[in-house]
């Protein structure tokens, strides 16, 4: 708008202006004419004489021009619309270039979104580049945890740290008053806030004197909950609330930006209350987790050598077989928290790198190719003469009117890619749910932009202002042609790489979904519930409640089988225990260090009928042993495979608890093996695990259980009737209904988004050296125009001149398909810890990826094959 | 013959100003009425009088209208404005003062030498 305006303005003032000048001109011309002609000459004579010496007519106007004030501008606005109209005189061209910078554009900022808020994101707590997470590490809990019997002892003789403060984890709490609400409750030490660095924004945080057992009761509230269920009242604090049936006094209000260090969810802090005289003298102590903030200049692995001594005191409290097995940790508290997603997140990066360059290459190809294609224009513009500058500056403002709207398409992109994203983010991905298109990754893309402007514009001006005459051909624009053909190569090499990641990935997560996982979960129905502290409080009311309900689900209609658990399989929470805790009747224990990882469930005796686990042998657990005094274990193959290796399991007896007191090792008998299932997730591998039936005692039961129900029905209704059972047994109980397939399918969700994203950076790469190869391919046809225009003349027929295009662009495909392979080869590696089943150097795969690109290069460089097939012979051999 | 170009930066612009300063004039006048006065000294090229022309009437020095010649033919007039009056009195104060500074050096050069 603003720009027509201006034009038309301009427009106006240019007209008048040229129309004036001209005529003064000429008057000037007549004057110097009339006084030749007085000096005795002939008119004509004179006329020529006055032409001679008045000079170039042209040259006097344009300066005339030059004089007025905005001349740049109306200079800037012709050359804008000279642009626009060469954009959209030539619409391939424009569409790929367009394309090209959108689909760059777009990637890059979306990831970089995505990644930025993963791995640049400000953690909530002061100064938090010097905050850590400082513990142990060991198998069977890989992320570092601490141990009451250590942690103390490194709390006071530690040296590389400010403070070191721990939680005890966050468990499901209620909030007992009018209109009850099931709560998380996260327990701190009292130093915990002020070690992170974070003031309450209401009332103060707990006092040294709270944190002690048998200490008058008091909390924290969060930010969340003080607005919903306070209404933000100014004078909460010293308000008293009832927690779990225990009057509770809030002492103050947590910031609104508040987050546990391991991203747990927390309405209510509580202090840990921990006896620490106990503690110290115990073995090994309650589990919790250490933090701690680094004396200035101090780094994790400074801190890491500096607490090698107190180390070495908790292995000594360790047990013989953990020694080895055990190591210790200090890493940044980002590194904690987005443990699983930062490789995810930097091959992501590297990714999205790779498609910015391809399509950085791709612009400037396109842009040289156009270039040369107008070669013949600029070469008579400059003769006509146009200033070096301003064809310059011509070019430069084609780009930009080229990339501004690549920018523009790409912002788009930008947005739909990100609601895309987040649509299909597995929720382990933390924090991408909140991930916005924010001003520096605007910034971030607009820059790219400008840089495509600046960078090619001046690039191709420059080499095409050169206006070396009207020759049809140069040395120089051979040596440029050189330059791009190896882009193109590098270009399809760096697609190969995504094609055969994008593939690999494919397959894998192919592989993921038709696996076998040792049960079947169709047609099960599963509700997941955990009782009050309040309502239930010991062990036999649990009992007596899960029993009831039993009795009110198995007979149900469409019910087939009916189980209860502690958890369900194949990911997610189960108990695990260490191999050498387990004993076989009248073996010696297990030595040689902790033996690994060794699941186990709680079940009742339909669990194996209800997720169709085949038992091997035995005959599984009975309602008759229910009621016995005794205990029985159903074992799975691996375990008997390691437990009894060429014996007969059935019948003997195992101590489940190697090496505690007698007492709390009782003997079980192994009524049965079943059939292995995954139990680590759908990728890792599964470990041996074993059943203990849950029998009608309170020793076997607590607070939560897995109800899971096999079902002919459909999922939808047996759902409704199962919460209608559930509520008439307890209307208040909060219950998590779903179906094992749906938890199946969740577990595959960072697979899926994996291979989604790289699927999609495959399409991209491939998209865009498609149009590479396309545009340099077309600028070499048109750079060899007279020469197959003259083998045409000689009698070359249709097929030869498609051949002959064909070879040349085979002549970038072939090294650029061998240098990706290599490549891909060597970094497909990356990748083998996503993978599933399939190696990283599957022949299949990168066989596949290698015929796939070169059919869509073959196919890329068809067209511009068949337009030289059109060539006009005459016409070529006219122009040379 | 000097070319236009070996007229001192600016030079130009106060012939031109001068020259408008008697009477409103064509563009053909000008450069005849400089020729003459100068006793044909100064050649004013018509390359560099019409864009310092439109330079002036741009910055409101002087101004242009469209009248008849002495045979009668349309031409353009320029006139000098009052900006262009002011401008052209400090001009020449400045010119005088660069006059007079050089005559003096070379004045004095000439002394030495003789």
């Amino acid at each position: 708008m603003i720009v027509e305006l201006r034009t038309w303005f301009r427009y106006l003032l240019f007209r008048k202006n040229l129309k004036e000048i001209d005529e003064e001109i000429r008057f000037h011309l007549e004057q110097l004419t009339a006084a030749k002609m007085a000096e005795g000459v002939s008119e004509p004579n004179a006329r020529r004489q006055a032409l001679i010496e008045f000079g170039g007519l042209d040259a006097t106007r344009e300066r005339c021009e030059q004089q007025r004030p905005g001349w740049w501008a109306g200079i800037m606005t012709q050359d804008f619309r000279y642009a626009l109209r060469g954009v959209l005189h030539n619409p391939a061209f424009s569409i790929a270039v367009v394309l090209t910078l959108m689909l760059g554009i777009g990637s890059s900022s979306a990831v970089f979104t995505v990644v930025d808020r993963i791995l640049f994101r400000p953690l909530p707590y002061s100064d938090s580049s010097r905050l850590v997470s400082v513990g142990l590490v060991a198998p069977i809990e890989p992320q570092e945890f601490m141990l009451g019997g250590s942690y103390y002892e490194w709390q006071d003789n530690q040296k590389p740290f400010v403070a070191m403060t721990s939680e005890t984890g966050v468990e499901p709490c209620d909030l007992t008053e009018i209109d009850p609400v099931r709560l998380d409750c996260a327990r701190v030490e009292n130093n915990f806030l002020p070690t992170l660095g974070i003031t309450p924004v209401v009332g103060r945080n707990f006092l040294p004197s709270e944190d002690r057992p048998n200490a008058p009761k008091v909390a924290l509230i969060s930010y969340a909950l003080w607005r919903t269920r306070f209404h933000r009242d100014p004078s909460i604090a010293g308000k008293v609330i009832r927690i779990d049936g225990t009057a509770t006094e809030i002492v103050g209000v947590l910031p609104q930006e508040f987050e546990m260090p391991r991203l747990q969810a927390a309405d209510v802090l509580l202090p840990e209350s921990l006896d620490v005289a106990a503690q110290r003298r115990a073995d090994p102590g309650r589990p919790l987790w250490a933090f701690a903030r680094l004396k200035a200049g101090v780094t994790p692995e400074q801190a890491k050598a500096q607490l090698e001594p107190l180390f070495e005191y908790s292995l000594r409290l360790a047990p013989a077989p953990f020694r080895r097995e055990v190591h210790y940790a200090v890493r940044p508290l980002r590194d904690r928290q987005f443990h699983d997603v930062h490789r995810a997140a930097w091959i992501l990066l590297g990714l999205v790198m790779a498609v910015l360059l391809i399509a950085c290459a791709n612009v400037a190809s396109l842009l040289t190719a156009r270039r040369a294609s107008r070669q013949h224009e600029m070469s008579v513009r400059a003769a006509l003469g146009a200033s070096r500058l301003r064809l310059l500056q011509a070019a430069i403002l084609e780009s930009f009117v080229l990339s501004a709207i690549g920018a523009l398409a790409g912002v788009m992109l930008t947005a739909t890619l990100l609601h895309l994203f987040i649509g299909i983010s597995p929720s382990g991905m933390p924090f991408l749910s909140a991930a916005k298109l924010d001003a520096r990754a605007l910034i971030f893309s607009l820059s790219i932009g400008l840089f495509c402007t600046l960078g090619f514009g001046l690039v191709t001006g420059v080499s095409r202002a050169r206006a070396n005459a009207l020759t049809s051909r140069s040395a120089l624009s051979m040596q440029r042609a050189r330059l791009r053909q190896f882009l193109v190569t590098t270009q399809i090499a760096a697609s190969l790489v995504l094609l055969a990641g994008g593939a690999l990935l494919t397959r894998s997560f192919w592989n993921l979904q038709r696996q076998n996982l040792g049960m079947n979960y169709e047609n099960v129905l599963t509700a997941t519930i955990s009782l009050g502290q309040t309502a239930y409080p010991t062990a036999e009311r649990q009992m007596a409640f899960f029993e009831q309900l039993q009795r009110t689900l198995r007979w149900g209609p469409g019910v087939n089988a009916m189980a209860m658990s502690d958890s369900l399989p194949p990911g997610g929470y189960h108990r695990d225990q260490i191999y050498a805790s387990l004993r076989v009747e009248g073996q010696p224990p297990y030595a040689s260090g902790t033996g690994g990882n060794v699941a186990w469930r709680w079940v009742t005796p339909e669990y194996f009928r209800a997720l169709n686990i085949p038992l091997i042998a035995g005959s599984g657990f009975t309602d008759d042993e229910l009621s016995s005094a005794s205990r029985f274990v159903v074992i799975s193959r691996s375990l008997e495979e390691r437990m009894f290796p060429g014996q007969n399991p059935l019948g003997r007896q195992v101590y489940l608890a190697n090496r505690a007191p007698a007492d709390q090792d009782p003997p079980y008998t192994v009524v049965g093996i079943a059939g292995d299932v995954k139990n680590g997730g759908l990728a890792a591998g599964e470990e041996p695990e074993y059943y203990r039936l849950r029998r009608s005692r309170a020793e076997d039961w607590d607070r939560s259980a897995v109800v899971i129900i096999r079902s002919s029905l459909p999922a939808a209704a047996m759902e409704r009737w199962m919460r209608e059972q559930i509520a008439s047994l307890d209307p208040a109980l909060p219950i998590d209904t779903g179906t094992l397939q749906e938890r199946v399918a969740k577990l595959a969700d960072q697979p899926r988004f994996e291979m989604l994203l790289v699927s999609y950076f495959a399409c991209t790469g491939l998209l865009l050296a498609i149009v590479g190869l396309y545009g340099v391919t077309s600028f070499l046809m048109v750079q060899r125009k007279p020469e197959i225009g003259i083998r045409i003349a000689l009698g070359a027929s249709k097929g030869d001149i498609v051949r002959l295009v064909l070879a040349s662009a085979m002549r970038m495909v072939l090294p650029g398909t061998i240098a990706g392979v290599a490549l891909a080869f060597g970094l497909s590696q990356v990748l083998s810890s996503l993978l599933f089943e399939v190696g990283p150097h599957d022949t299949a795969t990168f066989c596949g990826s290698t015929v796939l690109l070169i059919a869509a290069t073959i196919t890329a460089s068809l067209i511009p094959a068949v337009a030289a097939t059109r060539v006009d012979p005459i016409a070529t051999l006219r122009v040379d | 013959m000097p070319t236009p170009t070996d007229l001192l930066q600016g030079t130009l612009d106060l012939l031109i100003l001068q020259t408008l300063a008697l009477e409103p004039m064509h563009g053909w006048g000008i450069a005849q009425r400089i020729q003459q006065v100068s006793m044909d000294v100064l050649q004013i090229g018509q390359g560099s009088l019409y864009p310092a022309l439109y330079r002036l009437e741009y910055k409101g020095w002087i101004k242009s209208e469209w009248g008849n010649s002495e045979n009668n033919r349309r031409a353009k007039f320029y006139k000098l404005t009052a900006t262009g009056r002011k401008q052209l009195a400090t001009e020449r104060a400045s010119w005088d003062r660069l006059s007079e500074a050089i005559s003096q050096v070379l004045g004095k050069r000439a002394e030495v030498s003789s």
